[in-house]
């Protein structure tokens, strides 16, 4: 239960909301028990013959408790409905406020969008708790508990029945449910995480599967954990079923239960003939007011395993200390220093950077080259102190960066990813991301420095950006960059999908705003190298070559074969068009 | 031709004999529950008005109990029979899909996302398991029984009965009422929520970028700001749906209670009604309603159902189209989301020339090769073409010009629309797939590594068993030796998805060791185009080099070394040949294959 702590937490900030469902649920309850109980007393009343008055008293009594039912129930819908959707809110906001601190550390390196979706997918399955566990357990009771005292008024014997009854389809039966259900539960996700996996392969895999003839083998085994899962979720169902069936035959044998002691204590004279149909009637009805306590297990199971599943991914992540007091100041040129920095992955079994020894002197410009996954990226993310070195320590003007609070970092460095963000806005709000103000003339001059002269500063620009190219993203966020102040420019792969005269342009722009600055840019081309202080080559995670660009060229390593193997690829990319 | 059935109606017609169960059980539920409300009504009378002794009405309480039981049984098996259909329906719908799949030319396999089809296998096919485990039992249910109780009550009084036959057809007709005003609204927001939970997921996404701005605590005010919007927006629909469900329920209530003011003037004011009567009519009247308002959650639940029915339905269909058209005779009846349970097998060419067994060398033509992945879109035409046995061909052109769609022909992983591929002479769709594929092999840019252990991934290229030392040698040929010791477990080690990550130049020599195990007669390779280690790219040179000694080899080239050694050059230009030759002999004569070929070159040096 613990894992519900957050939910639990944000339910008692809807209290009102959710004290007025319950109210209204509470009512619309005990207004189809009363009104159902009133018409059995009615009926059994006209055997006596009673005046007029009385029967059009209780029939209207039973029209209002009819419209009150129904108005009632309104409002406990749409209380409760406020309620969940304002309790996902709050969860997801809380969230990501939790998960902030802990990006890109618990992203790990591979399926971080998988992680993602699932954190997405457990909260929208939070609202089923609310809904469908946490209240309807509080209605039943409490409407069980009122009519526990109204009959009690009648017989002692005929409430403890009542109360026997709401023990069992409140309790026992949803626990018995909930104990199969347990067992069953976990073998329907595994046989669908199996499968989905396996018809992922599949897809991903088809080309290969049929060159190699192993599609009807393939097919096959998918066609046999398709049939596993449709049978564990048949089993499942059935268990639910079960629960279902159970709850319906309590509801009936307390039901005939009331009729057994009703008759015996009529004739034993303790209770008055007339309200024995006024009790059955009541009898039937408060249990069907308690439906909902059989298809509770199946929800509770979902949003337990969501809430479990997201409290894990928030405690897995160690916890981290508050940030040290150490500040990098935004006006001083920025020296780096690497000793024996070593890193690797969570999910990943060898390690990405293996003791790595360089130094930045302060205004250097630097570029990093080498195979996809060699490690070029890790550099970048363990300057940013995005992630903490597994060995060796690293120093940014001689301080180390355990001593340095992240935020100030992150100011003084001007930065592009490989993936950059964007928001649904235009192309101010994104370029004003420091919230900074600058003239419009001046934001209109970095663009062209980008090399995005035809995109103007009023342009939309869609969620996550996706109404650009690859290569305006790129271009967008250089000049998200240039406009920034730090002095330390971290750069991976920043024109990848940019045609090499644009990038010519780029890199003369950036040269010149950087030109006081330290610079260390990633790329996958090995154009335009020649004015870099140092070229450092990574393969495998280690330092393979470092050097100027002639001496690298005269040296004919890894460098210069690297060269010649970009002059052997020819032009079918459409890169130069 | 005949019409093609729904998906929904043709899995409905499968299922035909549990239909009949249901309906003859729910008959006997509505017998039950009007007899446990007689015996009910009978008890009462018994004791409260002719006040008979506890023994003369414990036979009566007997046989209750037994009815009781016998009910609860009659809709438990109602539930399992749903259950049952509902599971044979889903095996049955993910069969056809997966038979699409499998069945499915490579570029319908490998165009669109993978998310999306496994979202259909997975997801809709589970969605649609209430249509057959809730609605239909339902439904039926529905159908059976309230006749059943309005037959009892107007036998035992008329006018409760007219009452109820008046009543009735008022809820379902709100119910669709309420379906019509919400029912697109409430779709709208749908997509909305996805949008919505695509918002949450986009700043997760950029979480990074966002840290690095300093703009999270903004972004947390967004995230709240839309989330609070959101539900503004959607309780805006919900409560015209609560509203009408009120409106629902008040007639209910109201019909209830004017039979229930009916059953009292008869009894009081005209004496014309028993007890008895009254008592049964009075709890046969909660059932009869909620019968009928169980189908509008039913329906609900089955209209979802049903759109996701539609979603399998339209990717069955989305497969099938996006198909070229094979042998001729597969275009004619057939279309549609028919899901040809047992008609699959049969599309697989049933009879076929005796020429299982190539002969080598083999030779490789085409004659008026045309294809085309859809009406109105790329093209691609290859007039005549003949590669003598041991050639290496090289294609090469801009992106998007044809290059793989051309690989992929002769390679048998496309059919083309008009024209053949000959292989020794025949056409090479009269070879079965497996005695053709058992000479090819294809080494693509981006190799699939399956999950397994390392040996198996390599094992995969050989089709037949295959002995440790073969997997050993083929892998040291392609330059695995050194990754292999590396591995905890060697070659018994777990790669692939939940298993050890290669790199991309790891991959790629796994995609040579497969093709070393197997040695094909053809290889089909397509040359990577992105920033591999030194070491992939020496041993991708040195043995493709071996391998393609004894073979006849078609890259799809992207390095100067490779067309140089090429015996033959394809030059191709959207969609079509636009010439061939030697190296020599296109650098003379076509000036844009020279551009081409100096691109590299200009990129490096300028």
């Amino acid at each position: 239960m613990k894992e519900l702590a957050i939910l639990t937490k944000a339910m008692i900030q809807e209290r009102k909301d959710i004290a007025l469902a319950i109210i209204g649920g509470f009512i619309a309850g005990l207004a189809g028990v009363i009104l159902f109980s009133a018409s059995g007393y009615m009926i059994s009343q006209t055997v006596f013959a009673p005046p007029l008055y009385t029967l059009i008293v209780l029939t209207s009594l039973v029209k209002i408790l009819g419209l009150l039912r129904a108005a009632s129930r309104y409002a406990e819908r749409l209380y409760s409905h406020r309620a969940t959707f304002s309790l996902l809110s709050r969860l997801r906001t809380s969230f990501f406020s939790r998960l902030v601190p802990l990006a890109p550390g618990i992203l790990g390196k591979k399926r971080s969008g998988e992680l993602l979706a699932r954190i997405v997918g457990d909260v929208e399955s939070l609202q089923h708790y609310f809904l469908r566990v946490a209240y309807p357990p509080v209605i039943v009771v409490m409407v069980f508990l009122a009519t526990v005292v109204f009959t009690s008024a009648f017989s002692f014997w005929m409430a403890g029945l009542f109360v026997l009854g709401m023990l069992t389809t409140a309790f026992v039966v949803p626990g018995l449910v909930l104990l199969g259900q347990r067992k069953i539960h976990g073998r329907v996700i595994r046989q669908r995480a199996l499968l989905s996996a396996e018809v992922t392969e599949f897809l991903y895999g088809f080309r290969d599967l049929k060159v190699y003839g192993q599609l009807n083998k393939r097919d096959h085994q998918l066609q046999r954990a398709s049939a596993a899962l449709a049978a564990e979720q048949e089993t499942a169902a059935r268990n639910l079923l079960r629960g279902q069936s159970l709850h319906t035959f309590v509801s009936y044998l307390i039901s005939w239960g009331v009729l057994a002691l009703g008759s015996y204590l009529i004739m034993d004279g303790s209770l008055a003939g007339v309200y024995l149909a006024m009790l059955i009637m009541a009898s039937l009805t408060v249990f069907e007011e308690a439906a909902p306590m059989a298809t509770l297990p199946a929800y509770k199971q979902e949003s337990e395993h969501a809430a479990k599943r997201l409290s894990e991914t928030v405690h897995a992540a160690p916890i981290l200390p508050s940030q040290p007091s150490g500040v990098l100041s935004v006006n001083q040129g920025i020296s780096i220093e690497l000793d024996g920095v070593s890193f690797q992955y969570e999910d990943e079994w060898r390690p990405a950077l293996r003791d790595i020894s360089l130094h930045f002197p302060a205004g250097s410009k630097t570029a990093i080259v080498g195979p996809s996954g060699s490690g070029k990226t890790t550099i970048i993310e363990l300057l940013l102190k995005l992630r903490t070195p597994t060995g060796g320590q690293i120093r940014i003007n001689g301080v180390l960066t355990e001593e340095l609070d992240e935020a100030s970092i992150w100011r003084a460095s001007n930065v592009v990813l490989q993936q950059s963000h964007f928001f649904r806005g235009t192309i101010r709000d994104n370029l004003l991301l420091d919230e900074e103000e600058y003239p419009d003339e001046v934001l209109s001059a970095i663009l062209d420095k980008a090399q995005l002269p035809n995109k103007s500063l009023d342009d939309r620009v869609f969620e996550k950006g996706e109404n650009l190219s690859d290569g305006e993203k790129q271009r967008l966020a250089l000049a998200r960059a240039m406009l920034r102040k730090g002095r330390l420019w971290l750069l991976d792969e920043p024109t990848s999908s940019v045609d090499y005269i644009t990038e010519k342009h780029i890199f003369r722009h950036l040269m010149k705003e950087a030109a006081n600055d330290t610079l260390i840019l990633i790329c996958h081309r090995l154009t335009g190298l020649e004015e870099m202080d140092c070229i450092l080559v990574i393969d495998q995670g280690r330092v393979v070559e470092a050097g100027t660009y002639t001496e690298l060229m005269e040296q004919q390593g890894y460098f210069y074969e690297m060269k010649l193997l970009e002059q052997e690829m020819i032009g079918v990319n459409g890169e130069f068009r | 031709m005949k019409r093609k059935r729904g998906l929904i109606s043709e899995l409905r017609a499968a299922q035909r004999k549990s239909l009949v169960f249901l309906a003859g059980i729910s008959l006997v539920l509505g017998a039950a529950i009007s007899a446990q409300a007689a015996l009910l009504a009978e008890a009462v009378e018994k004791i409260f008005v002719q006040r008979a002794s506890f023994s003369s009405v414990a036979a009566v309480l007997g046989v209750l109990l037994a009815v009781m039981a016998v009910r609860t049984l009659l809709s438990y098996g109602n539930g399992r029979i749903g259950l049952y259909m509902a599971a044979r329906a889903k095996t049955a719908m993910r069969a056809a899909v997966l038979r699409k799949l499998a069945h499915a030319s490579v570029p319908v396999a490998l165009r669109g996302q993978t998310g999306g089809k496994v979202s259909v296998t997975l997801d809709a096919v589970d969605e649609s398991d209430s249509y057959f485990s809730q609605y239909l039992p339902r439904m039926i249910e529905a159908a059976v029984i309230p006749i059943l109780i309005l037959a009892i009550v107007f036998s035992q009084h008329v006018n409760s009965g007219l009452i109820m036959l008046i009543t009735a057809p008022f809820i379902p007709i709100f119910m669709v009422l309420v379906g019509l005003t919400t029912k697109n609204k409430s779709e709208e927001k749908f997509t909305q929520l996805a949008d919505f939970s695509g918002t949450f997921l986009g700043s997760l996404q950029g979480l990074v970028s966002l840290k690095l701005f300093g703009r999270t605590h903004h972004q947390q005010q967004e995230i709240e700001r839309s989330s609070l919007g959101y539900r503004d927006a959607t309780m805006g629909i919900l409560r015209i749906a609560f509203t009408n469900t009120f409106m629902l329920e008040s007639i209910v209530m109201l019909s209830i209670g004017i039979v229930a003011l009916e059953l009292a003037l008869q009894l009081l004011v005209f004496k014309s009604l028993s007890f008895h009567t009254a008592f049964l009519i009075l709890l046969l009247v909660p059932e009869y309603y909620s019968l009928l308002k169980n189908t509008g959650t039913a329906f609900h639940n089955g209209r979802t159902s049903m759109g996701a029915v539609r979603k399998v339905e339209e990717m069955l269909t989305g497969i099938r189209e996006g198909e070229a058209p094979t042998d001729g005779d597969s275009g004619t009846g057939k279309t549609g989301g028919s899901i040809e349970i047992d008609l699959a097998d049969k599309a697989d060419k049933p009879e076929r020339p005796n020429l299982d067994v190539l002969r080598m060398p083999l030779s490789i033509g085409m004659k008026d090769v045309r294809f085309q992945y859809a009406p109105d879109s790329f093209k691609l035409s290859a007039s005549s073409l003949a590669f003598e046995p041991g050639q290496h061909i090289a294609i090469v052109g801009k992106s998007g010009s044809g290059k793989t769609t051309l690989l992929h022909l002769i390679a048998g992983l496309l059919k083309p629309t008009a024209g053949e591929v000959l292989v020794n002479g025949y056409p090479l769709a009269q070879y079965t797939e497996a005695s053709w594929f058992d000479h090819v092999g294809y080494i693509t840019q981006h190799p699939y590594i399956f999950s397994g252990t390392f040996a198996d991934n390599i094992a995969i290229g050989s089709g037949r068993d295959v002995t440790r030392s073969e997997v050993v040698q083929a892998a040291e040929a392609a330059g695995l030796a050194a990754l292999a010791a590396e591995l905890e477990q060697g070659y018994d080690t777990f790669v692939g998805e939940g298993g050890r990550g290669l790199s991309g130049g790891e991959k790629q020599r796994l995609a040579l060791a497969r093709a070393f195990l197997k040695r094909p007669a053809v290889i089909l390779f397509d040359e990577p185009t992105v920033g591999l280690d030194l070491q992939t790219e020496r041993i991708l040179q040195q043995s493709i080099a071996e391998l393609a000694s004894k073979a006849t080899m078609i890259t799809v080239a992207h390095r100067l070394y490779t067309i140089r050694h090429a015996n033959r050059i394809i030059v191709m230009d959207n969609g079509a040949i636009l010439d061939s030759g030697s190296h020599k002999e296109l650098l003379a004569r076509l000036p844009q294959y020279a551009e081409m070929v100096d691109a590299g070159r200009k990129g490096g040096f300028a």
